[in-house]
């Protein structure tokens, strides 16, 4: 583990550390999101932990849609996947992204494109609660792209979100 | 056959409207397909059956972590708010959801759900709690979720019966549609078949016709190259397509070289082929055609060898679908032309023949006239010396002999003429009764030596004046009677004439003829008519004739618009009846004098102008003998020559003379010289009237037919030379008084002397008539009106045109009582009849 640890520090230090190191500092509140496997950016034993406030202090993405699993339209803001993705520096070939309940799902990096998905925090300007499918949901912008509305995207729309792993 | 087009086209259309709809109901149920399969693929289905059966997973994991809870100290209260919160996210998904908006519908789903919601509501009060009564309350939480934990379960278990339901309906829906689009593509499968089957036999249709029009086609080449005639069918740009076997011969080119090739460079000769290439641009242009479809057009065309050969071609066109082409028959006609040519020749040469014939007759006469006019003119002077008695008879029988030779010749001449048309009738004024008296007397010398009575006689009224041909009725009427007469021993004739009218109501003489003589047998009766016929040839030897009598006799009655038939019995006699059209006119006299009329003509200076020494040595004796004075010339040269210096007063000219003949003389004196002015007159035996015209345009006055008759010559001499001498302008000014023509046509007709006779008559009736008038308060009014009618119509009989209408005045101012006229025409009447007088040459 330490030895582990010390390679990552290792890596970080001679790739990383002149530029991304810096930029992710440790959660200070609960952790809401766990992101592991190879990255470029991480802030705890290898992995990129997010709280409520590292994830609205990224670049947010709104968008207004209806969803099968909702009544009417919502507005929802959120990371959007792609920027994520970007931001944690995933070269790979997919993500798994679990639930607190345990459900999981494998998300191909190719939807983590502009106007794709979004981890989304707030749903109608509030935070959204466990009971409400809380902290984090993945939200395909169903409305605006009709492509999303198959099986396979309504079940990579997980809700209670909380760890994200990048596959190779 | 267009009827069948027609079927069979709206099979097609039908058909391929039944595949179309088929087609589109497939489409339509192929979009079913889809849109159910789309359904199945996306839909907003999720995983239902997943999330139902999750929402028990996750209940049964709360209870799972709240049995734990109470069974340690220190029980995991995060990780028990965090199973409520998620099993609590789970139903609020399930009441939230579009997925379970029917689901919520169904009524027992509903209450379970309404129940568990409760549940929830009811349970998160406890589990927000703070921790410590959170414990606290930890069994009551447990024994209410086992209390729901059936409710949760029925839950799932309606939704996922109603799901299998849904599914259930769903896959029978699509079962449905699949088989609607297996029965559809089935039914177009079927109308495909239909319709190939459908288009195969029209197919086969289409090469049967084919075939037929390929066999259609074989016949046609076999008809056009079998046709007798070139036939040529060219584009419109003038190409050759057809090229027969038949134009093969004609024109010398291969059907293989021609084809293809340029009609007008192939077949039209070069001076016709600007024309050519003008005309078929004008066809191109749509201009008017002057060729094709214009029936039968004769031309020249060009052999390969260059050759120029006549044709006679017809072209039509005909409208193909690439275009106008024009279909040729050509006909060598250079065959046909030659036969056409040779046959004008030959025509040429039996007109030729003809003519001939007329001017070997015409000559002829010429020739036996011109001597017998010498011996005729010989035995004139012979009786002018003195003679024993016995010679005077010899001298008359030669003349008679003379005069009956002429007659013959002028017999041959007058069917010459009126076999060429030319025969040129001369009606006068005539008396019928008196030519009839006349033949009769002369006729009845010969019936007397036959022991045979003649007598004529009028049936109803008589009509003695009509206007006619004298000299061919006389002619006609002498041949039957004479006939009559000389086929008549022991028996009678008789002439009976009669007015008759016709249907048009024209008088119409009928002369009948009857002889109780030798007759003739039916045979004979339809031939007499014919020339050359002589009847039975033992008595002709008796009676003698050229057998041209009665032919003279039927073509003069017919020139004179009328007819001669016969009846006859052998045996029993013969009846002819001369039937004519006659123009009566009013009698010009009653009585004729005696007294014959003088020449009291002056010397005239004549220049005669022959060549035949005997002709001109009568001439010169006949007229030496009334005091003319004669200068004679040779030939035509020599009269001209003579004519140029010395005038002559009248000048006398043969027509044929060596040298020069007559009418190029007159021609040269007419052009110049002394003589230029000079009366000519023409001496021919050649009496064809359109050269006697001939000779009038040459220049010449009036023409004298050989043989010469003395007192016609003297009398025409007397005239013109008094017409010469007589040009002033005071004859002029009182022409109008008689009708000089009229009077010579008269002169020339009935001769001078008769016409003398006549006028002197005429004189001593106008004489008694103006005295009668001058005291004509002792006569009525009546007798007045008929005196002026008569010699009215006596003056219109001799021209006297003044007198008469001075006559017919009075004779209506007579009838009318009107005395002022009376008086003034008869009183003016002296002085008329003393200018008419003077103008008649008489006083």
């Amino acid at each position: 583990m330490f030895r582990q640890l010390f390679q990552t520090a290792a890596v970080i230090c001679v790739i990383a550390v002149p530029t991304y190191a810096a930029d992710l500092s440790a959660p200070q509140e609960d952790v809401i999101l766990t992101v592991s496997g190879p990255l470029e950016v991480t802030n705890v034993e290898n992995t990129a932990q997010f709280d409520m406030d590292m994830l609205q202090s990224l670049d947010n993405t709104t968008f207004e849609t209806r969803t099968i699993w909702t009544e009417g339209k919502h507005l929802f803001e959120g990371v959007s996947l792609a920027k994520l993705v970007e931001y944690l520096g995933i070269e790979g070939e997919s993500l798994r992204a679990t639930a607190i309940n345990d459900y999981a799902v494998e998300i191909p990096l190719e939807d983590a494109v502009e106007e794709g998905p979004i981890i989304a925090y707030k749903m109608d300007g509030e935070i959204m609660s466990l009971r409400d499918k809380g902290p984090l949901w993945i939200v395909y912008p169903f409305d605006t792209n009709s492509s999303y509305s198959t099986e396979m995207t309504y079940a990579r729309s997980i809700w209670q979100l909380d760890r994200i792993e990048v596959l190779d | 056959m267009a009827s069948r087009i027609f079927d069979s086209r709206i099979r097609l259309i039908t058909l391929a409207g039944l595949g179309c709809l088929i087609l589109i109901s497939i489409a339509v149920l192929s979009r079913n397909v889809t849109r159910d399969l789309n359904l199945l693929n996306s839909a907003s289905s999720d995983n239902v059956q997943w999330t139902l059966s999750q929402s028990e997973v996750e209940f049964l994991d709360f209870k799972l972590q709240l049995i734990t809870a109470l069974s340690e100290p220190t029980p995991d209260l995060k990780t028990l708010r965090r199973e409520f919160d998620i099993f609590y996210s789970r139903i609020a998904t399930l009441r939230q959801s579009s997925i379970y908006e029917d689901l919520r519908l169904e009524p027992q789903f509903s209450a379970y759900l309404a129940k568990v919601q409760r549940f929830l509501e009811e349970s998160a009060s406890i589990i927000d709690q703070p921790d410590s009564n959170l414990i606290a309350d930890l069994p009551v939480l447990l024994d209410r979720t086992v209390d729901i934990r059936p409710s949760v379960r029925q839950l799932s278990i309606s939704g996922l019966t109603y799901f299998a339901v849904d599914s259930d309906a769903r896959r029978n829906a699509i079962a449905v549609t699949l088989t609607q689009l297996a029965v559809g593509v089935t039914l177009l499968t079927l109308t495909l078949l239909i319709l190939a089957i459908y288009l195969g036999r029209l197919n086969a249709q289409n090469i049967k016709r084919r075939a037929e029009a390929v066999d259609a086609g074989k016949r046609m080449n076999i008809i056009t190259d079998t046709a007798l005639d070139a036939v040529l069918v060219s584009d419109a740009e003038g190409r050759i397509l057809v090229f027969n076997s038949a134009a093969e011969q004609i024109f010398g080119y291969n059907a293989d070289y021609a084809i293809g090739k340029e009609l007008g460079e192939l077949i039209v000769p070069d001076h016709h082929l600007q024309a050519h290439n003008v005309g078929m641009q004008r066809l191109r242009d749509g201009g008017a055609r002057h060729v094709v479809g214009k029936g039968r057009i004769k031309l020249e065309a060009k052999r390969a060898t260059g050759e120029l050969f006549p044709v006679e071609f017809a072209i039509q066109s005909a409208q193909t679908e690439d275009g106008e082409i024009f279909i040729a028959f050509l006909r060598d006609i250079s065959h046909q032309m030659q036969a056409e040519r040779d046959l004008v020749e030959a025509r040429d040469r039996a007109l030729a023949g003809e003519k001939a014939k007329t001017d070997f007759l015409a000559t002829m006469s010429h020739e036996i006239r011109t001597p017998l006019n010498g011996l005729l003119g010989n035995l004139t002077l012979l009786q002018d010396t003195k003679l024993t008695p016995r010679q005077n008879r010899y001298v008359k029988n030669m003349e008679t002999s003379g005069k009956l030779l002429m007659s013959h010749i002028s017999d041959v001449l007058d069917i010459t003429k009126y076999d060429a048309g030319k025969l040129v009738l001369r009606p006068v004024p005539m008396s019928l009764s008196d030519l009839l008296r006349d033949i009769v007397d002369n006729q009845s010398g010969a019936a007397l030596a036959n022991n045979t009575t003649l007598t004529w006689g009028w049936s109803g009224p008589s009509v003695d004046w009509i206007l006619s041909d004298r000299e061919r009725l006389q002619h006609i009427l002498m041949n039957i009677i004479g006939n009559a007469v000389k086929f008549t021993v022991d028996g009678q004739v008789s002439i009976e004439a009669e007015v008759q009218e016709t249907e048009a109501g024209e008088p119409l003489l009928q002369i009948i003829v009857s002889d109780t003589g030798i007759g003739m047998d039916p045979a004979l009766q339809v031939q007499i008519f014919d020339d050359f016929m002589t009847g039975d040839s033992s008595y002709d030897r008796n009676v003698g004739g050229t057998g041209l009598g009665l032919g003279i006799a039927q073509r003069f009655a017919k020139a004179l618009g009328g007819t001669i038939t016969v009846e006859s019995e052998k045996d029993v006699g013969s009846s002819f009846a001369i039937s004519l059209p006659i123009t009566p006119i009013a009698s010009p006299a009653t009585e004729t004098p005696s007294k014959s009329r003088e020449h009291n003509d002056k010397s005239v200076d004549i220049l005669l102008v022959e060549d035949n020494e005997i002709n001109r040595s009568v001439a010169r004796e006949m007229l030496q003998a009334v005091g003319h004075k004669v200068t004679e010339a040779h030939n035509g040269q020599i009269a001209v020559d003579l004519a140029k210096t010395h005038r002559f007063d009248l000048i006398l000219m043969d027509i044929s003379m060596p040298v020069m003949d007559g009418r190029h003389a007159t021609r040269e004196i007419r052009a110049e010289g002394a003589c230029a002015n000079s009366p000519i007159i023409a001496l021919t035996a050649n009496a064809m009237p359109e050269e006697q015209e001939a000779f009038l345009q040459d220049g010449m006055n009036e023409v004298l037919t050989k043989p010469l008759n003395r007192s016609a010559m003297i009398d025409m001499i007397s005239a013109l030379a008094q017409s010469e001498e007589h040009s002033t302008p005071v004859q002029q000014e009182t022409a109008t008084l008689v009708s000089k023509a009229y009077l010579d046509d008269l002169r020339d007709t009935l001769g001078e002397a008769a016409v003398e006779k006549l006028l002197l008559r005429y004189v001593s009736e106008m004489e008694t008539a103006i005295s009668y008038l001058k005291d004509r308060k002792q006569h009525s009014a009546e007798e007045i009106s008929q005196l002026a009618h008569r010699i009215a119509g006596s003056s219109a009989a001799l021209g006297a045109v003044e007198m008469r209408t001075t006559l017919v005045e009075i004779e209506k101012a007579a009838q009318t009582d009107d005395h002022a006229t009376l008086e003034k025409n008869i009183a003016k009447l002296q002085n008329i009849w003393d200018a008419t007088q003077q103008q008649l040459g008489l006083e």
